[in-house]
């Protein structure tokens, strides 16, 4: 039998079963909190850190990412004070830097209101998500690619730099990339980056009514009434 | 001592897949380097996926995937021994042998590599090469050094 536990979330009385994570909680009750890496039905790895949330135990928040945090009877958790906008807003900000060649980013940076980039644009192709290693591992038990390397030469990578014999072809490594999906006006060149920015007048709307899930078109791939 | 082949190695630690880093070890001790066959022969051995055994032996650093020279001319790059002069004998090293850090001389002689810190900072710049520690070096000492390497070899081999 599924067992209930109460939960406090920016003030509001939430019911969820025991056992589920903070970000799967509120998703089901229609809190928007920003998320990149984690899949619904997967493990949570925390890799993006887009998730985070503020928990207060003992009268004293500490930020944590929601996604790895399980739902306990009787937590507080707060998901959009002003201290988590603005670490979030700087995590977003990183993760464009990083990667601005990608449509689920540069909306996820639109949303979480990232109006100027202050890091160098690197145009990788990979922010290390972890979305198609544990999709590979976990969905189709197939194991073929994962982490390789430590610290910055982390990649992700099928063994010995060859198709693994596992690997089934079945292209979900791809489909869960956020990097497959090019921006808007086409991919960018080397040295041409820019912080796209363009759905930024939708936001409006969200900012008018805070409380309200306007199942957005932002992040279409990673919203959250799609996940 | 010859290396053992990887089935002495897995001896008694088959389908064990808690004992990857002990097999790994082994293997890196006895060849120098983990080549992809022992990769795939462990993988085999202790019952793990091929992916696995990759994943860990490219995550630390005492696992190298490339093949080792026979001498190991190790640079301490740490503070002390880089405000000392250890880029000096880098760029020595990485000119008078024509590999760059981490690669093996094509004759299979030597392999640069540099790590952060060896701990006798009081004698830096510190070179090891196998291990026996060369302190107060300079880019002078360690040219002598690499042909006195060479010319031993060289000996070895006229010897044989």
């Amino acid at each position: 039998m599924l067992q209930y536990v109460t939960i406090n979330m920016d003030g509001a009385l939430l019911r969820v079963a025991k056992g589920t994570s903070v970000l799967d909680a509120a998703l089901e009750y229609g809190v928007c909190i920003p998320h990149l890496c984690h899949v619904p039905n997967l493990s949570d790895m925390g890799a993006c850190r887009l998730c985070i949330v503020e928990h207060v135990v003992n009268g004293k928040a500490k930020v944590t990412t929601s996604c790895t945090l399980r739902v306990q009877e009787g937590m507080v958790i707060k998901s959009n004070t002003d201290k988590i906008q603005r670490l979030r807003r700087n995590i977003a900000e990183l993760l464009v830097a990083e990667a601005p060649n990608s449509r689920a980013i540069q909306d996820i940076a639109a949303r979480c209101g990232v109006k100027t980039v202050r890091y160098p644009f690197r145009n990788e192709k990979c922010v290390l998500c972890g979305r198609c290693v544990r999709v590979c591992k976990e969905m189709f038990a197939a194991n073929a690619i994962g982490f390789v390397g430590r610290g910055k030469e982390r990649r992700v990578a099928s063994p010995f730099g060859k198709l693994s014999e596992f690997c089934k072809r079945c292209n979900t490594c791809l489909e869960v990339c956020p990097m497959t999906i090019t921006p808007c006006a086409g991919p960018m060149k080397p040295g041409e980056e820019y912080l796209c920015n363009k759905c930024e007048s939708q936001l409006m709307e969200i900012a008018s009514a805070p409380d309200q899930c306007f199942f957005c078109d932002l992040g279409e791939g990673f919203q959250c009434s799609r996940h | 001592m010859p290396p053992r082949a990887i089935k002495a190695i897995l001896e008694g630690r088959r389908s064990q897949p808690q004992q990857l880093i002990e097999v790994l070890q082994d293997v890196q001790a006895d060849y120098g380097y983990i080549s992809e066959e022992a990769m795939r022969a462990v993988a085999e051995g202790l019952g793990v996926q091929p992916l696995e055994v990759y994943r860990v032996a490219s995550f630390y650093k005492a696992f190298s995937l490339k093949p080792q020279g026979k001498h190991v001319i190790t640079m301490c790059t740490g503070t002390a021994c880089h405000v000392r002069g250890a880029k000096l004998l880098l760029d020595q090293a990485q000119g008078q042998l024509g590999v760059k850090p981490g690669d093996m001389t094509d004759d299979g002689l030597f392999t640069i590599a540099h790590v952060n810190c060896l701990g006798a900072c009081a004698l830096g710049p510190v070179v090891t090469e196998n291990g026996a520690s060369h302190h107060h070096m300079n880019p002078g000492r360690l040219r002598k050094l690499i042909d006195n390497l060479r010319k031993e070899e060289k000996a070895e081999v006229s010897h044989d």
